[in-house]
């Protein structure tokens, strides 16, 4: 359906270039509204499509508002990079993106390590990035290898700075916790954990249990749950995504298990408590405080407009594009404008959250508020302090 | 059926190869070579491809998969043997030139045999236990194999686990040529010289007494064995050969990537290489390499296809292996029916 | 290391046969076409994906369950589950047709190598998963609970959840049916004359296209079975489930003697008790490696799996 809506939307859109060329032709008095191409890299086939098919579908929704407001003076594209979240396709798809001037901004790449194989591409061709989701901290450390600046920005949160709260989050009002944290062996989850557990060791009274590393495709947890039990844990973190969440909360409760389950932004998703129904109810999550809180009505509006409803960063997605298009608005046509434009900007996100960067391309964000699941829905608790 | 002969081009090329005498021979593999060189110049005609970089594109994956189909086409297409796990060997090689190069002062020449080495030290390892199986038996034994290396990797802090190792350095220059990432032809031409040796060392011992012992294994194992061929010492050197070149073609592509990650190297990759080696037509030098160039550039030239892109990919695999079983660039008709005959791969 | 192993040993127990059991009914996919084709079905996994897809459209699309709406009860839980079972051997079936016709036909008609038809297999398998991934927006797909997870009693410190006696019992008869099937009915038959020399088959008047086609729709009954099972008990499926499983599937087949039937019900129940206690032991993430490690050492010592065929019969 959703596809089927996408197509018929993009051969009205063909359709509509064509016409607005046409027209342009004969009457070329009028001035055309300006082209102009801003891009998203990310998964958008193979094994990791979910990812980034929702985020694309967030950053398409910010340029499809941004063109219906601005029909006069702008179309801005999006030029859709996949690189499979796969470094080594990654690094094919850079080089060529990288050397397209006419792209003036890119929003992604999604993953952290198609980020270290895309980076120095972007970087000699000075194409600004705003990263909705890669959160591996090296990225914006100007001491590691990895370090992406000038070019590289994110607007959400890093596991430095989440881990902490999370391990905070999930104990808190629980007498003596003991904790087993496990993560899906990626490179998001797997240093999610270091740093989840790094501050568990500076909470007294909090003690570390036991942990595992599940691949990332495992449905069936037994062998995990059954270390919990062993462990008397009465916390599980789980430093991994959603789906899987989902199909392990699910499992958690059924073998009869009270222990409180918290995840990190990778489980904070609506779809989370979709998928796990009833045994999501009391889950504790954290995410960014605003860019989370997200009402109904928008999501309505998104639904309307995509005829999907909104998945996993899509906020991040939408913010990092909002700030090329703001940048757009400016009247901004070249990629080193841009990047200046991005460094130095200041704003307001969708969730009403204070969107800028500081100097090594961090969001500057307040902290990390606390979500329970509660009757199905994220319900914000307040910051984690 | 005398028209189809036109569209055999295994045959007009070797027809004309065989008529030509030896100057005629070596001007046309020069110019051959020439033109092959020039290649990466022509990324503004048709062959562009859209949003990658056509010269990087020429480097990874189609200059990477012909090297690597070459050595794959030793151990599937010379001995006959099913090897499921191929990208072990490559991701031993990567993971030799990020460690050595990240943590030694040598460069990617020097290190180079010591990714060969440690490939082909795997192979034997491998090689020794294993390859007394066959089939199928062998293909789920690489294919975990395959697997376990990636888990390693996966699942070792020297390895950084799933974060992957950056920085990895870059070739030094050649002379006037200078190795840059915005402008990868130097990469191509390195590529291009190493896919040579490759063939130039196949066909040496194609004619010689391994190649000899390779096809009579590849034949029937049990006859082989019973005119005196060791069969086992000979699919180890086949198996260790091959390991060879995946690991010199990791060793290339660590230093060329600067990045490298466990999730690079997957079973699928495995795959993908098993598929060009059959695609262009196995068994054949010039097949397997137009076939590793095809499957390698296809999915970059369809980008524009976005979202359907590998369903695409996957059903040219279906038409063309139902239309030419044989492969694009089939080997000669005698060595074929023998290969109908087969029972085991 | 072993205190989990020891502590837990019979939940892992029971969670490794009924892990087991789907793996059973997947490798029985697997090793059907084998017997009869001597070929890797590479689209098996992609036809488990599939079947799992028929259980999901049965809860949620014809008995519109949603994941708030309370589990079945009674007479309407039986037919549901029933409907739903049928439901995923029904796509499975057809899927795994759809491949032999697609993949298979015209390749073995031809006569041609086995490499061929592997690629060809390996391209259809792509296509497949890109479809369902188109289909479903890339996004995993839950299943309402139909079956609440009620637990039974406790033996041994162990919960015996209702899902998990489910599984067990109904994929024990399933097999036991196919097993019936291929052993006693005249299909069955031929399909065992084939495996055993298709050409002395052929000329006892065994019509082979019909018999191939016939393998690989009872490997998709089977296959399916497991789709539904797998379904029921995670409520949850993906486009991309199918290569995990398949892979296990097939490594199962292999370690109980590819080809054989008893082979792929020993090599199942043995791998899904490996990888239980071995997550326990080592950790999930040392899993696959332990799986392969033995899986190596058995071919060693009996070149053929547990229960395979001597060397002269695989090459006859």
């Amino acid at each position: 359906m959703n596809s089927k809506i996408q197509r018929s939307l993009a051969v009205m859109s063909a359709a509509a270039l064509v016409f607005g060329v046409a027209t342009t032709s004969t009457t070329s008095a009028q001035a055309a509204p300006k082209k102009l191409y801003i891009a998203y890299q990310g998964p958008l086939s193979g094994g990791e499509a979910s990812t980034g098919i929702d985020e694309i579908n967030a950053v398409k929704y910010a340029v499809k508002l941004f063109n219906a407001a601005n029909k006069a003076k702008f179309n801005v594209q999006v030029v859709a990079v996949d690189d499979q979240g796969d470094p080594a396709v990654a690094s094919t798809v850079a080089p060529g993106t990288g050397s397209n001037k006419k792209i003036i901004g890119l929003v992604g790449p999604a993953y952290s390590g198609a980020t270290i194989a895309s980076l120095p591409y972007y970087k000699a061709g000075g194409l600004a990035l705003i990263s909705p989701s890669a959160t591996r901290v090296s990225l914006t450390d100007p001491k590691s290898p990895d370090f992406g600046g000038p070019v590289f920005h994110r607007v959400v949160a890093t596991d430095d700075k989440q881990g902490p709260a999370l391990a905070k989050y999930a104990t808190s009002k629980v007498n003596s916790p003991k904790v087993f944290v496990f993560d899906d062996q990626s490179a998001y989850a797997v240093p999610l954990r270091g740093y989840v557990e790094a501050a568990m060791k500076t909470m007294s009274g909090t003690t570390l249990v036991g942990g595992d590393s599940v691949p990332n495709t495992t449905t069936d947890f037994a062998p995990t749950l059954a270390k919990i039990k062993t462990s008397g844990a009465n916390v599980v973190i789980y430093t991994g995504y959603y789906s899987q969440a989902a199909v392990f909360v699910k499992q958690l409760r059924d073998s009869g298990s009270t222990a409180i389950f918290a995840g990190g932004d990778g489980v904070f998703n609506q779809q989370f408590s979709v998928l796990a129904g009833a045994s999501a109810e009391g889950s504790r999550l954290t995410g960014v405080a605003g860019l989370a809180d997200v009402g109904a009505k928008q999501e309505a509006a998104f639904k309307k407009s995509m005829g999907i409803s909104s998945g996993v960063y899509a906020v991040e997605s939408f913010d990092a594009a909002n700030i090329f298009l703001a940048g757009i608005k400016a009247g901004i046509t070249d990629r080193a404008k841009m990047l200046k434009w991005v460094t130095a900007f200041k704003g307001t996100g969708i969730g009403g959250a204070t969107l800028s960067f500081n100097a090594n391309g961090d969001i500057a964000v307040g902290g990390f508020s606390g979500f329970t699941v509660t009757s199905g829905l994220l319900k914000n608790t307040g910051p984690v302090k | 059926m005398k028209i189809r002969n036109y569209w055999n081009l295994r045959d007009f090329g070797a027809s004309m190869w065989e008529k030509s005498n030896r100057p005629q021979r070596i001007a046309i593999a020069i110019g051959s070579i020439f033109l092959v060189g020039l290649l990466p110049f022509a990324g503004a005609s048709f062959l562009a491809t859209p949003i990658a970089a056509y010269d990087a594109v020429l480097v990874y994956p189609v200059g990477v998969f012909v090297l690597m189909a070459l050595g794959l086409n030793i151990v599937v297409g010379k001995s006959g043997m099913l090897d499921l796990g191929y990208v072990a060997f490559f991701a031993i090689g990567a993971y030799t030139m990020a460690l050595m190069g990240t943590h030694t002062g040598l460069n990617t020449w020097e290190i180079m045999p010591f990714g060969i080495a440690f490939s082909m030290l795997a192979g034997v390892l491998l090689g020794l236990p294993t390859l007394r199986l066959r089939g199928d038996y062998l293909a789920i034994v690489t294919l975990g194999f395959g697997e376990i290396v990636r888990l390693i990797a996966l699942n070792s802090s020297w390895t950084k686990g799933p974060n992957g190792i950056a920085n990895i350095p870059m070739p030094p220059d050649i002379g006037p040529l200078k190795f840059k990432l915005e402008d990868q032809k130097v990469f191509f031409w390195v590529v291009v010289t190493m896919i040579l040796l490759v063939i130039w060392m196949i066909r040496r011992l194609s004619i010689r007494r391994p190649g000899r012992a390779w096809e009579s294994i590849r034949q029937d194992e049990d006859a082989a064995e019973l005119m005196g061929v060791p069969t086992l010492k000979y699919k180890i050197w086949s198996f260790t050969l091959g390991a060879a070149v995946g690991g010199a073609a990791g060793v290339l592509y660590a230093s060329k990537n600067l990045f490298i990650a466990p999730e690079m190297f997957t079973l699928n990759v495995s795959i993908l290489i098993l598929s060009c080696v059959v695609f262009g037509g196995i068994g054949n030098i010039w097949g397997v390499v137009v076939g590793a160039t095809i499957l390698g550039y296809l999915p970059d030239r369809i980008r524009f296809i976005s979202d359907a892109r590998l369903l695409v990919f996957g059903l040219v695999l279906v038409v063309v292996m139902n239309f030419r079983p044989d492969g694009l660039l089939p080997r000669k008709k005698r060595e074929k029916a023998i290969l109908k005959r087969e029972v085991s791969v | 290391m072993f205190a989990v192993l020891i502590d837990q040993f019979w939940s892992l127990t029971i969670a490794g046969v009924a892990l087991g059991f789907i793996y059973v009914l997947i490798s029985l996919g697997y090793t059907m076409v084998y017997g009869v084709l001597r070929m890797i079905n590479f689209a098996n996994s992609e036809i488990f994906m599939w079947g799992t897809f028929g259980t999901v459209i049965t809860n949620r699309d014809i008995f519109h369950y949603t994941q708030l709406s309370d589990p079945a009860k009674g007479w309407k839980l039986a037919l549901v589950l029933i409907s739903a079972l049928l439901m995923s051997m029904f796509v499975a079936a057809l899927t795994a047709v759809f491949v032999e016709f697609v993949a298979y036909r015209r390749l073995r008609a031809k006569g041609t190598n086995r490499l061929a038809t592997l690629i060809s297999a390996i391209g259809i398998s792509i296509a497949l998963q890109e479809v369902m991934r188109l289909l479903t927006a890339s996004r995993p797909v839950g299943s309402p609970r139909v079956l609440e997870k009620i637990i039974l009693t406790e033996v041994w410190g162990a919960n015996i959840r209702l899902d998990t006696v489910i599984t067990i019992i109904a994929a024990a008869i399933i097999y036991f049916l196919l097993e019936r099937f291929i052993k006693l009915s005249r299909m069955g038959k031929a399909i065992r004359a084939v495996s055993q020399n298709e050409d002395a088959a052929k000329l006892m008047g065994v019509n082979l296209n019909r018999v191939i086609t016939m393998t690989f729709l009872v490997g998709g009954l089977a296959t399916g079975a497991a789709g539904f099972f797998y379904v029921t008990v995670f409520e949850y499926t993906k486009f991309n489930i199918g290569f995990t499983m398949g892979l296990a599937a097939f490594t199962a087949a292999v370690l109980g003697g590819i080809g054989n039937i008893r082979g792929a019900f020993l090599g199942g129940l043995s791998l899904g008790l490996l990888e239980t206690y071995a997550s326990a032991v080592l950790g999930t993430q040392w899993k696959a490696v332990t799986v392969f490690i033995v899986l190596v050492s058995v071919l060693l010592f009996k070149p053929n799996g547990l229960f395979g065929e001597a060397v002269q019969q695989t090459r006859a």
